[in-house]
C-alpha cells in the first residue's frame, strides 16, 4: 500500500516544515512555508489516488481507460502559481522586515 | 542584479539562444492546452522564466535598453516604466479573462460559459476546433506573466 | 393589502448604494452631498409610503438549491420604524447641510449615516432572525464610527464604550435567537425556523411556541438574553452609560442614531417579541426594567451639566417608559395588555417626535451660542424666537403636560400601570408609584430645558444670530408634527379623529397577540380618573418643586457621584484592569514563534479531537511497499527537506531547498499529471532565482538555539507530523460519495463532459470539447475560481509592488 509510505513522508515533510517555521531566522521560516506548501500540494494529489492514467483522454466523452481525478490536480496547478506568489511575499515582507529593523532575527524586532 | 557584467560569454550566447526557443514552446504550450498538457498557467510561468533568464544573465535595464530602445525607467518613479507595463499586462488579462465570461451573457447564458466550434474540411488541419476558452486561457496568461514578471523586476530592482 | 417585494427590497438597498456612490460624489459636488443625501432618505420615505395600509412577509429567494431566502416582513410597527428612520433621515441630512458646513470628514460622516439608515431600514423590514441580527449590528458599527467622528479623545472612549456594550448585548441576544431556533425546530406548525414574522414563522404560532419553550425550561432564559440586548441598544439601567458619552458625535448624529432612531431598535425588538414571549415573567422583567430606568435616567438628567448630557439621559428614561409599556400585560385580563401596548406604540412615535426636534434645538444652541452649558444659557427666546416656539410645543410634550403630545402616552402608562395594580394588587402597586415619581423628575428636567430661552440672559453670552433655514426648517417641521400629535387629542374630544389613530392602531396591533384588534383612541379626558389624577400630581409637585431645582440637582449629584453607586465606575475599573493585568502581553508577545505555535498545535489538536469524536477507524497497516521510482523520489526529497533544516548558510538552504521542489515536480509526473510536473519545474527555477535575489541583500544570520528549545520545537514538529499523517492515511482511505445534487460522482461527471461528445454538430456549449481534463476544467468547468485564482496572482504582485516600490518612494 502506497498510502502508508505517502502518509509517512508527508508527515515527515511537514514536521521538518514546521521546525522551520518556528526558528528566529526569518529566512529559515519562509523556507519552512515553502515546504508546507509544497507538502500540502502533494497532499492533494494524493488525494486524488495514484491509480490511473494521465487525465488526457483521446477518445470522446465517457470512453477509454480510469484515469486519475482531474479535479485535484486543477487545484493544485493554481495552487503552485499563488504558491509562487505569497513565497515572493513573504521574502518581500523579510526584505522590509530588514530594511526597517536592520535585523531578520525574530526574537529582536518582536513589535 | 542591476547590472552584472561578471557573467561569462557562454551564458550569454546559450541565453541567446534558448529565450526564443523557450517563448516558442511557451505558445505552443497555451495554443495545445486545451487537448494536451499545456494551457495559460503553465505557458505562463515558462514566459516569465524566458524572461526571467534575461534578467538573470543581461541585468534588468537591457531589456529596455538594447530591445525596446530607450533609456532605462528609474524604479518606481511616476515615469512609465517596465513594471507599470507589467501592470496592464495583468489588467489586460484580467479584462479578457473576465469580459470574454461576460459575452456569454449577452446570449443569455451564464457567467463564463465557454462554447467550442469545429471547422469541418479545413484545408491541411481536417477538422478544425475553436474553443471560446482560448480567450480565457489567454487572459489567465497575460496575468501570470505580467504578475510574475512585476515580481522579478521589482524584488531584482532592490 | 399585500406588500410589493421590490419596492421594500429597494427601500433597503436604497441608502446602502447610496452610500457607495457617497465618497465618488463627494469631489463633484461638495457640501452639497448633504441634500443628495436627503434625497436618498425621501426616496426611501415616498416607497415606504407607498406600502402604507401593507401588511405580510415577502420573500425573495437567494441561493434555491439550499433553501435560503432573504424575506422581509411588513406590518404596522415595521412601518413605524421605516417612516422613522427615512423621514428623519431627511430632515437630519437637511440639517447637517447647515451643521457640518466647517466640519471634518464629510464624505464618511455622509457615507457612514446613510449606511446606518440602510441598516435601520433593514432591522424594521427584516422577516428573520439572522438578518435581523445582522442590520442590528451593523447599527452599532454605524453608531462606533459616528460617535468617533472627531477622533480625538473622549470621542474615542466614548465609540469603545458604546461598541462594547451594544455590541456585546446584541452577542447575548444571537444567543437568545439560536435558543429560540433550536426551540422552533420541533414546533410542528413552524416552517422556517428562522423566520420571525409572517406565514409558518415564530409569531405566526406564538401559542406553541411559548408552550415548548417553559417545555424546554428556556422561557427565562431566552427573555433574559433578548432584555440584555435590547437593554443595551435602548440605553436602559445598568447599560445605559454608554449613551451620555455618544454625545461626542456631531449633534445631528445625536438627533437621529441615539434618539430618533437607533435606540429605539431595541424597543422595536421588545415590542416585536412581544406577542411570542409575553408570560408574567415577561411583565416582570420589562415593566420593572422599564420604570427603574424610566426613574433612574430621569434623575441623572437633572443632574446633568451639559444640553446633550440631559437630553442623553431624558432619552433613556423615555425609552424606559416604553420598554415598560410594552412590558406591561396581564393573562387575566387582555384590556391591560392592550393598554401596555398602546403605551409603548404611542410614545416610540411621540419620543421621535420631540425627542429629535430637541437635538436639533440643541444643535442651533451649540453652534450659534458656542457653549451647551446650562448655567451659561438663558433668555434665548429673544434672539430666536422661532426656536423657541419650537422648543415651547417639543419641550411641553417631553413634560406631559397636556395638550401636548407627550401626554397622552404617558396617560396610557399612568392607566396601564394603575389597571394592573387594581388587578394584581400587592407590590403591582409600586409601579403606579414608581411611574407618577419618575414623571416627576420628567417634568422638571424638561421646563429647565425650556427655561434655557426664557429668564434672565446672562451678560457674557451676547448676541446670538439666527441658524441658517437648512437648520432651522427641520426642528420646524418636526415640531409641527408634534403639535399636530397634540392636537388630534382635541379635535377627538370634539369628536373629529385625525388617521393618526389609525396608524397607531396598526402599530398596537403589531405588539398584540395574532387576532386581537387595536382599536386606539385617544383625547383630552373629561372625566376625573386615576389616570387623570396621577398626570395631576406630576404636573402639580413638578410646578412646586421647580423653584429648588437647584437644590434637588446638587442633592442628586451627591449621590450620583458615590463610587459603587455608578455602572462606570465598574466599566473604567474592568477595562483599566484589562489594560494592566499581566495575561495580555503574554499571549500577544509578538512573536511569531508562539503565534505559530498556538495556530499549529490548536488545529492538529482540534483535528486529532475530531478524529476521536468520529471514531474513525485507521486503515490496517499493510506494509511500506511502494514502487522503486517512487520510493526513491520521497527518499531524496526527505533528504532534501532535512538538508534545509540543518542548512549551514542561506544560499546552502535555498539550493537544498530546490532539491525538495525538483522531487516534488518528478512526484507529480509519476503521480500522471504532467501539467503540474511542467508547472512545479518552471516555478521551481522562478523560486530558486528570487530566493538567491533577496538572500543576497540580506544578512547571513544562523542563530542558533538553545538546545531545550530544539527539543521543544522538534515534539511540537513531530506532534503537527503525526496529525498530517493521520489525516492522510484517512483521508486517503475513503473516496468522496457522490453528491445528492448529481447522479454520478464528480470525477466522472467531469471525465464524461469534458471531451468533445462522439456526435456533435459544428458548435457546441454544454460540454468542454478539450482532451485535456485537466484545463478544461480550469478555463470551463471551474472558470469561475480560475478567475478569482488569477486574481490573487495579481494581487500578490501589487502586494509586493507596494511593499517595496513605494516605500522606495517614501509614501509609506
Amino acid at each position: 500500500m502506497t498510502q502508508f509510505v505517502l502518509a509517512v513522508v508527508l508527515g515527515l515533510l511537514f514536521a521538518l516544515g514546521t521546525f522551520l517555521v518556528l526558528r528566529k531566522d526569518l529566512v529559515r521560516v519562509v523556507w519552512g512555508l515553502t515546504i508546507m506548501s509544497q507538502t500540502a500540494n502533494v497532499y492533494l494529489v494524493t488525494m486524488g489516488g495514484l491509480t490511473g492514467g494521465v487525465p488526457i483522454i483521446s477518445g470522446h466523452g465517457g470512453q477509454g481507460t480510469e484515469v486519475t481525478d482531474p479535479l485535484v490536480q486543477a487545484l493544485v496547478l493554481t495552487a503552485i502559481v499563488i504558491g509562487f506568489g505569497t513565497t515572493a511575499f513573504a521574502l518581500g515582507l523579510s526584505y522590509r522586515v530588514y530594511q526597517t529593523n536592520e535585523t531578520i532575527d525574530l526574537t529582536e524586532v518582536r513589535g | 542584479m542591476t547590472t552584472d557584467h561578471d557573467t561569462t560569454v557562454i551564458a550569454r550566447t546559450v541565453a541567446r539562444v534558448v529565450f526564443p526557443i523557450i517563448v516558442v514552446t511557451a505558445i505552443a504550450l497555451l495554443l495545445q492546452g486545451h487537448n494536451l498538457p499545456g494551457g495559460g498557467f503553465i505557458a505562463g510561468t515558462l514566459t516569465a522564466a524566458a524572461v526571467g533568464l534575461v534578467y538573470v544573465i543581461y541585468g534588468l535595464d537591457h531589456l529596455e535598453q538594447e530591445l525596446l530602445g530607450r533609456p532605462p525607467s528609474v524604479p518606481f518613479t511616476d515615469e512609465a516604466g517596465i513594471t507599470r507595463e507589467y501592470g496592464s499586462l495583468v489588467t489586460t488579462g484580467l479584462a479578457l479573462a473576465a469580459g470574454g465570461g461576460a459575452v456569454a451573457i449577452l446570449f443569455g447564458d451564464a457567467f463564463l460559459t465557454q462554447a467550442v466550434w469545429f471547422f469541418e474540411h479545413v484545408p491541411v488541419y481536417g477538422e478544425f476546433e475553436v474553443a471560446s476558452a482560448l480567450a480565457f486561457d489567454l487572459g489567465v496568461y497575460a496575468v501570470v506573466v505580467g504578475a510574475l514578471l512585476t515580481i522579478l523586476a521589482v524584488v531584482g530592482a532592490e | 393589502m399585500q406588500p410589493t417585494a421590490g419596492i421594500i427590497l429597494a427601500v433597503v438597498a436604497l441608502p446602502f448604494l447610496g452610500a457607495a456612490a457617497v465618497p465618488l460624489l463627494y469631489r463633484v459636488i461638495g457640501e452639497r452631498t448633504a441634500y443628495f443625501a436627503a434625497a436618498v432618505a425621501a426616496a426611501c420615505f415616498a416607497l415606504i409610503a407607498t406600502q402604507f395600509g401593507a401588511e405580510g412577509a415577502i420573500s425573495v429567494r437567494w441561493i434555491p438549491a439550499l433553501d435560503v431566502s432573504l424575506s422581509l416582513y411588513v406590518d404596522g410597527l415595521a412601518l413605524l420604524i421605516g417612516f422613522l428612520a427615512s423621514g428623519v433621515g431627511v430632515l437630519i441630512f437637511t440639517y447637517s447641510g447647515g451643521y457640518m458646513h466647517n466640519e471634518p470628514g464629510k464624505p464618511r460622516y455622509y457615507a457612514t449615516l446613510l449606511a446606518f439608515m440602510g441598516a435601520m431600514l433593514g432591522i424594521a423590514f427584516a422577516a428573520d432572525l439572522i438578518a435581523l441580527f445582522v442590520f442590528w449590528e451593523l447599527t452599532s458599527v454605524a453608531s462606533f464610527i459616528l460617535i468617533g467622528h472627531y477622533r480625538d479623545e473622549s470621542g474615542q472612549y466614548a465609540a469603545r464604550k458604546s461598541m462594547f456594550v451594544t455590541v456585546s448585548g446584541g452577542l447575548f441576544m444571537l444567543i437568545g435567537f439560536l435558543l429560540l431556533h433550536w426551540v422552533a425546530l420541533d414546533v410542528a406548525s413552524v416552517e422556517s425556523a428562522f423566520r420571525l414574522a409572517g406565514e409558518g414563522s415564530m409569531l405566526a404560532s406564538a401559542d406553541a411556541m411559548q408552550t415548548a419553550l417553559r417545555e424546554q425550561g428556556l422561557l427565562v432564559p431566552v427573555l433574559l438574553l433578548i432584555g440584555i440586548g435590547a437593554a443595551a441598544k435602548s440605553a436602559q439601567v445598568p447599560l445605559h452609560i454608554w449613551l451620555p458619552d455618544a454625545m461626542e458625535a456631531p449633534t445631528p448624529v445625536s438627533a437621529f442614531l441615539h434618539s430618533a432612531t437607533m435606540v429605539k431598535a431595541g424597543v422595536y425588538l421588545v415590542g416585536r417579541m412581544r406577542p411570542l414571549l409575553v408570560t408574567d415573567e415577561w411583565v416582570l422583567l420589562f415593566a420593572l426594567l422599564g420604570l427603574v430606568t424610566m426613574t433612574i435616567t430621569a434623575m441623572l438628567a437633572v443632574t446633568a451639566s451639559d444640553i446633550k448630557e440631559l437630553l442623553a439621559y431624558s432619552t433613556a428614561s423615555h425609552l424606559g417608559l416604553i420598554v415598560a409599556g410594552y412590558g406591561i400585560a396581564s393573562s387575566a385580563d387582555a384590556h391591560i395588555g392592550l393598554l401596555g401596548a398602546e403605551t409603548g406604540a404611542f410614545h416610540v412615535l411621540n419620543h421621535a417626535l420631540f425627542k429629535a426636534t430637541l437635538f436639533l434645538v440643541a444643535g442651533i444652541i451649540a453652534h450659534e451660542a458656542g457653549t451647551r452649558a446650562i448655567e451659561e444659557l438663558g433668555g434665548l427666546s429673544d434672539d430666536l424666537p422661532l426656536t423657541a416656539g419650537i422648543t415651547v410645543v417639543a419641550a411641553l410634550g417631553m413634560a406631559g403636560v397636556p395638550p401636548f403630545n407627550g401626554f397622552y402616552s404617558k396617560e396610557f402608562l399612568f392607566d396601564a400601570t394603575y389597571e394592573l395594580a387594581a388587578h394584581d394588587g400587592g407590590l403591582w402597586w409600586l409601579l403606579p408609584v414608581v411611574a407618577v415619581f419618575g414623571s416627576i423628575f420628567t417634568f422638571l428636567y424638561s421646563i429647565r430645558f425650556l427655561m434655557l430661552f426664557f429668564g434672565e440672559k446672562p451678560e457674557e453670552l451676547g448676541h446670538v444670530h439666527e441658524p441658517p433655514w437648512s437648520m432651522r426648517g427641520p426642528p420646524l417641521l418636526l415640531a409641527v408634527g408634534a403639535g399636530i400629535v397634540g392636537l388630534g387629542g382635541i379635535t377627538a374630544t370634539a369628536g373629529f379623529h385625525l388617521p393618526i389613530e389609525e396608524f397607531v392602531g396598526r402599530i398596537v396591533e403589531s405588539s398584540l397577540p395574532a387576532g386581537e384588534e387595536a382599536h386606539f383612541s385617544y383625547h383630552i379626558p373629561t372625566t376625573l380618573s386615576p389616570p387623570v389624577l396621577m398626570s395631576g400630581v406630576t404636573v402639580a409637585v413638578g410646578a412646586v418643586a421647580y423653584p429648588f431645582y437647584d437644590g434637588i440637582r446638587d442633592g442628586l449629584r451627591a449621590v450620583r457621584d458615590l463610587g459603587p453607586l455608578r455602572p462606570n465606575w465598574y466599566y473604567n475599573g474592568a477595562t483599566a484592569l484589562m489594560d494592566t493585568n499581566e495575561i495580555g502581553p503574554q499571549i500577544h508577545n509578538g512573536l511569531l514563534r508562539t503565534y505559530a505555535l498556538w495556530f499549529l498545535g490548536g488545529t492538529s489538536a482540534l483535528a486529532l479531537a475530531g478524529y476521536v469524536a468520529a471514531t474513525v477507524s485507521i486503515p490496517t497497516f499493510s506494509g511500506l511497499t511502494v514502487t522503486i521510482p517512487l520510493g526513491i523520489v520521497l527518499v531524496v526529497a526527505i533528504i532534501g527537506a532535512a538538508a534545509v533544516t540543518g542548512a549551514p548558510s542561506h544560499v546552502a538552504g535555498v539550493l537544498t531547498l530546490s532539491i525538495l521542489g525538483f522531487m516534488v515536480a518528478i512526484f507529480y509526473i509519476l503521480a500522471d499529471a504532467p501539467d503540474l510536473a511542467l508547472t512545479q519545474l518552471v516555478i521551481e527555477t522562478l523560486v530558486l532565482v528570487i530566493f538567491l535575489l533577496v538572500i543576497d541583500k540580506l544578512p547571513a544570520f544562523y542563530g542558533g538555539s538553545k538546545r531545550w528549545m530544539l527539543v521543544r520545537d522538534g515534539a511540537a514538529s513531530l506532534a503537527v507530523g503525526t496529525t498530517v499523517m493521520v489525516t492522510v492515511l484517512l483521508s486517503t482511505a475513503r473516496t468522496p460519495g457522490v453528491p445528492s445534487y448529481l447522479d454520478h460522482s464528480l470525477k466522472s461527471f467531469f471525465i464524461e463532459r469534458a471531451p468533445p461528445p462522439p456526435e456533435h454538430g459544428s458548435f457546441i456549449i454544454d460540454s468542454g470539447g478539450g482532451h485535456n481534463i485537466v484545463n478544461v476544467i480550469l478555463v470551463d468547468f471551474r472558470a469561475f475560481d480560475t478567475l478569482g485564482e488569477i486574481s490573487v496572482v495579481a494581487m500578490a504582485a501589487l502586494s509586493i509592488v507596494t511593499l517595496i516600490a513605494m516605500q522606495q518612494r517614501g509614501e509609506i
